[in-house]
């Protein structure tokens, strides 16, 4: 912690955030919406499955990474292109049948589909894999939540709303009263450690 | 219970759907037109249409440099687009019969209204054989005139292709697409008259021997009515061929029609911008399906390099008509592909409309690089006409697609704009693409 | 109105809070899984389940002990699977002479089999993949095994190309690498595309599961995880080395997840990459048989070329993996306790449909090929078509034609194709079928090409037969794991589809208007 942590626990551990329990999906849905109405925007929903609809609830961007995809299999075609005119043409000139060597300008571009199509598939999955990991800030083993055996359980069938502490609206009475009006119940202080 | 449903808005059909008490969007000015709406527009193309049809079989009667085989040609193109676009619609009516599909009910209506104009695509195709056959060797299927004996190729063939078999198939073709078009029609009629389920399982038990049906003509169409103008020609792909570009056209005139009927202000919250995005998917999907399609049978031919086979192929590849093929490349594969794949376009239900234009431009294309390369193939150099035949391309294309979509806006305004009592309505108007 | 649709069972069940006894169903629904009337969606999960009743299921699979009767089928598997990678070796050190190829049938059972397993493995991503773009949510309950099924299909599939070249130490020079002769491989040869399909294939195949996976690794974690934290003492690996099982599950399943979190904010990317995983694997899955299919198509051997092998062979693949997909989950369906209530009869039926149309769009294209053969006027290409069905292997198509095309049309009859004991006969039949089709398609059109002097019939070896017989221990053997190890289904996907997961209520049709319109019960049921 470069900066003095704004709140601490009465253990004197810097404050992650607060998180509440919600039993359905409706019941967590409804809370996100009247948080994101509050104007937070350090928080999160934890739920076992992507719950429909939820990220207009919660106020999220659409993500970024189909330009990211885009660009890596458009590179990905290019590349694989690239590698067979190459090769074609300059590494291992041989005559195949009678065909040309293969070029767009020259003919005989008509071999090269496949293996474009391939290359550029191949990049665009891996870019989709490790962008979305990327983005998510995945892999990331350890994590303040997981250290509550009841955030746990939201890998089963628990949902839970966590506000964090580093939102600037963050003020940890105005938090709970807000989580509590919301639905939520075992409200928690979580610890960052 | 003889009610059908093209009474007036709030008619009986109407009021007694279920849907219309708990969505507001399903009342009845939104979800109809009034008598008579676009009449004007609807007459108009059909004066056009038929002025154009006629003046384009008149005009070999005429003058001299204008030839029967090419005005049949050209006529021939417009024709198969109309039918296509029917043929393509049926399918999707079938389809989503048979997969039980919730989402698709508020836009199966104008399939299944674009698949009952599968008459006038038929007539159309009639009007070009009969000629063919009237002018024989001077008319589309140059076999039509050739006597035994003359050709090897024709001779081993000639056992499918001769004229009384060619007009049998015709008509067999004829009465299924009648009959299943009219079947789903009529089903469909059947459920905003009565309400309930039984007319949806009736048209789903229709659909799957009725898809086998399909499938059969629809190869075989491609085979008669495109492929053996060149009769020297084959390939096993060419019914799938075929069928993909109808898939794509008739999903683009389906997405034009709604577009157009959201933009005078009707099926609010009915074909909502989800709608859109799923019909712009199905663009994008059969605009790839078609390109692979297209893609492998040129790709299998040109790579063996079997004389019999590529020499299709080559006719294509010069000449002038290279130019075409690379249209077509790039007009009906890659530019639809980097824009339908933007998410942002296939919910723009006006740049959907821009997007559909295009598409159904493409299909006419590729009917065109179909059948007008083989008017003049083999003839010398001299005798192929330059822009003084371009008349002929420019009416005969358009007197059949106009003709097609004049009646098509009589049918679209005929009736309800969606189902109004399919059991599965509510899922439709609540679809939603979530990802 | 007197029977009660089970969703609105579960959903009232769910809101009182309280289990009622699980009595049987409302009177006149069945279980709801046979549901055919339009605009009623059949139960996807039966029994009324929970989220919880889910994830303790299914995590059970592989956290329990399996059924006694897994150990002596992975011993006979295994003992199977060894015995193929010993004649692997055997062939490998000896030479593709111990196959019965001749000069002129020097494609056999080799590329038969590469063909049949790599069709196999494409039902995974046509589940997984194709399904997910039409929104079938039926998939969820069988995509996990499928996907699974696919990687292990490819990795026998992949086993051919690399031994089938003879010296399989150079199999390297296959993959387009810097090497000592300067030599590059020949970009316009079908094998060559046929090596980057496959290998491509099989990364975003594995790609594609593993990202399915990662949430449900990561709930197996956190269980084993919680399991660590509540008890001082668990099961442990042996009494020699008293490492909990659980501890290694923590870190294995731990490492796998990658710190997955079910945080809302990741599951929105995830879903954006899933399906466009599903859009590039689609045209994906599409190339890779339509790329084997140009092994053959490209040539000008009669029979082999034809411009409809990319569709047909495509078709011919997803018939071929779900009629394996369905040998594997039917007695799985039996033999796991509680797996009828996420593979239900409608799955099944689902899936005996696919196998219908897809059989007879592989129908369409056998007669497409007969007609354009005799259309095309080539007197050698009817001549090997003639061939096929009455020459020296009349037999092998005949057999191809019953299985694939005759077998399937039992599903026309609504009692059969809803009757897992027709299924799984129907699909062996198709297992049959599909395998005789390639061998049709490869060795009938060698053995008489072109000069009679040419004509030669092919024999098996004991060594195309224990390869042969071998990748299938293999396949069962990896599949067996795979059961032992990973969550058979996908649970997150499964949850996603329950009837309590809206949360608008349990309504479809009242999505938009949960706020403030109307409320009013769905009519028809």
């Amino acid at each position: 912690m470069n900066a003095p942590a704004r709140f601490v626990t009465e253990k004197g551990q810097p404050l992650y955030g607060i998180t509440a329990e919600f039993a359905t999906p409706a019941a967590v849905y409804h809370a996100a919406e009247t948080i994101r109405d509050a104007g937070y925007r350090a928080w999160d929903v934890y739920a076992p499955f992507p719950i429909h609809g939820i990220d207009e609830a919660m106020g999220i961007k659409r993500t970024k990474l189909p330009l990211i995809v885009g660009a890596a299999a458009a590179v990905g075609v290019l590349l694989g292109y690239l590698l067979q005119w190459w090769g074609s043409n300059v590494g291992y000139q041989t005559v195949v049948q009678g065909k040309p060597f293969g070029s767009v300008t020259e003919g005989g571009w008509e071999s090269f589909v496949p293996i474009t199509f391939e290359v550029g598939v191949l990049l665009g999955s891996f870019a989709t894999l490790i962008g979305m990991l990327a983005l998510n800030g995945l892999p990331r083993h350890h994590h303040p939540l997981m250290k509550k055996d009841r955030f746990l359980r939201t890998s089963d069938d628990l949902f839970m709303i966590c506000i964090e502490s580093k939102d600037e609206k963050f003020d940890p009475d105005r938090v709970k009263e807000l989580l509590k009006s919301a639905g939520g119940t075992n409200l928690d202080l979580v610890e960052d450690k | 219970m003889t009610q059908v449903a093209s009474d007036a808005a709030g008619g009986p059909g109407f009021a007694r759907s279920p849907w219309a008490a708990r969505f507001p969007a399903m009342r009845a000015e939104n979800i109809s037109l009034p008598a008579g709406a676009g009449g004007a527009l609807s007459g108009g193309l059909v004066l056009v249409g038929l002025g154009a049809s006629v003046a384009t079989l008149v005009m070999p009667m005429i003058g001299e440099a204008f030839k029967w085989k090419h005005a049949i040609a050209s006529f021939h193109v417009g024709a198969i687009t109309a039918l296509t676009m029917s043929l393509g619609a049926l399918f999707f009516c079938m389809v989503f019969h048979l997969v039980n599909a919730g989402w698709s009910v508020t836009v199966r209506r104008q399939f299944e209204n674009v698949a009952s104009l599968v008459w006038v695509g038929l007539a159309l195709v009639t009007v070009s054989v009969m000629l063919s056959v009237w002018k024989g060797g001077e008319g589309l299927w140059s076999w039509m005139g050739m006597e035994r004996g003359e050709n090897y190729l024709l001779d081993k063939k000639s056992a499918y292709l001769n004229t009384p078999f060619f007009l049998l198939r015709l008509a067999i073709y004829a009465v299924v697409w009648l009959m299943l078009a009219g079947l789903m029609n009529f089903f469909s009629r059947k459920g905003d008259a009565e309400g309930g389920t039984e007319a949806a399982a009736r048209a789903r038990l229709v659909s799957a021997p009725g898809m086998l049906a399909f499938a059969l003509t629809v190869a075989f169409a491609g085979f008669d009515w495109l492929k053996s103008i060149d009769f020297g020609f084959f390939s096993t792909m060419w019914g799938v061929y075929f069928f993909a570009g109808s898939a794509f056209v008739s999903v683009a005139t389906v997405t034009m029609i709604l577009a157009f009927l959201r933009r005078s202000g009707r099926l609010e919250g009915v074909v909502t911008v989800e709608h859109f995005h799923d019909l712009g998917k199905l663009m994008f999907a059969f605009c790839v399906f078609w390109a692979y399609i297209a893609f492998f049978q040129y790709f299998l031919i040109w790579y063996a390099n079997i004389p019999e086979e590529t020499a299709y192929y080559i006719h294509r590849k010069q000449g002038g008509w290279e130019n075409l093929t690379t249209l077509l490349m790039i007009g009906h594969f890659v530019v639809p592909f980097l824009i339908l794949i933007q998410r942002g376009v296939k919910r723009n239900p006006t740049l959907l409309i821009a997007m559909a234009f295009w598409l159904i431009f493409m299909q006419v294309m590729d009917i065109f690089w179909m059948v007008r390369p083989a008017v003049y193939a083999g003839a010398p150099a001299d005798a192929v006409p330059g822009a003084t035949a371009l008349p002929l391309d420019v009416l005969g294309i358009l007197g059949p697609v106009a003709l097609f979509f004049g009646l098509l806006i009589r049918k679209v305004v005929s009736s309800p704009l969606v189902p109004l009592h399919d059991p599965r309505m509510g899922e439709a108007l609540t679809h939603k693409n979530y990802v | 109105m007197s029977a009660l649709h089970p969703d609105e069972s579960t959903a009232q069940r769910l809101a009182a809070g309280a289990l009622p006894p699980r009595g049987s169903p409302a009177p006149g629904t069945g279980d709801g899984t046979l549901i055919d009337t339009p605009g009623v969606r059949s139960p996807l999960v039966l029994n009324n389940r929970s989220f919880g009743e889910v994830t303790n299921i299914i995590c059970g699979y592989t956290e329990n002990p399996p059924g006694r009767w897994w150990l002596p089928v992975f011993g006979l598997t295994s003992t199977i699977a060894g015995i193929g990678t010993l004649m692997i070796l055997y062939l490998i050190i000896t030479g593709v002479g111990t196959w019965g190829l001749t000069n002129q049938v020097d494609w056999a059972w080799d590329i038969t089999n590469f063909v049949f397993w790599i069709g196999i493995g494409h039902a995974g991503t046509l589940i997984s993949a194709i399904l997910c773009l039409f929104k079938q949510k039926w998939r969820t309950a069988v995509n996990r095994a499928a996907e699974a099924m696919t990687i292990f299909a490819v990795i026998c599939a992949a086993t051919y190309p690399g031994i089938h070249v003879g010296r399989a130490w150079m199999a390297w020079f296959m993959f387009p690498l810097p090497n000592a002769n300067a030599i590059w491989p020949n970009f316009k040869s079908p094998l060559l595309w046929d090596l980057f399909a496959v290998s491509t294939y099989g990364t975003v195949s594995l790609l594609f599961w593993y990202m399915g996976m990662i949430p449900d690794l990561a709930t197996l974690r956190d269980r084993a995880d919680l399991r660590l934290r509540k008890f001082a003492s668990g099961p442990v690996l042996s009494p020699l080395l008293p490492i909990r099982i659980d501890r290694i599950r923590a870190y294995a399943y731990g490492f796998l997840s990658l710190g997955w979190r079910f945080s809302s904010r990741h599951w929105h990317r995830y879903e954006a990459a899933y399906l466009m995983l599903a859009g590039m694997s689609t045209p994906l899955v599409l190339s890779v048989h339509s790329i084997v299919s140009t092994d053959f198509a490209t040539a000008q051997l009669p029979g082999w070329h034809t411009t409809i092998f990319p569709p047909y062979f495509v078709a011919g693949a997803i018939f071929g993996g779900f009629a394996m997909v369905l040998l594997l989950l039917i007695p799985c369906r039996e033999l796991y306790p509680n797996m009828k209530d996420f593979v239900t009869l409608r799955h099944l039926e689902n899936m005996a449909k696919i196998l219908l149309v897809t059989g007879m769009m592989v129908g369409f294209a056998y007669s497409m090929e007969f007609f354009i053969a005799w259309y095309g006027a080539n007197k050698f290409e009817q001549d090997v078509f003639v061939y096929r069905a009455t020459g020296p292997y009349w037999w092998a198509y005949w057999a191809m034609i019953s299985c694939n095309v005759l077998s399937p049309q039992v599903f026309w009859i609504k009692a059969l194709r809803q009757s897992p004991l027709v299924i799984f006969i129907v699909s062996v039949f198709i297992t049959i079928g599909m395998w005789f089709e390639r061998f049709v398609i490869i060795v009938s059109s060698l053995h008489r090409a072109w000069l009679p002097g040419e004509w030669h019939m092919f024999y098996p070896t004991l060594v195309d037969i224990l390869i042969f017989v071998g990748t299938f221990g293999i396949f069962t053997t990896l599949f067996l794991l795979f059961l032992r190890v990973i969550p058979v289904f996908a649970m997150a996907e499964l949850k996603a589809v329950m009837p309590q997961a809206d949360p608008h209520g349990h309504h479809d049709d009242d999505h938009h208007h949960g706020h403030g319109e109307v409320h009013a019960p769905k009519g028809g049921h």
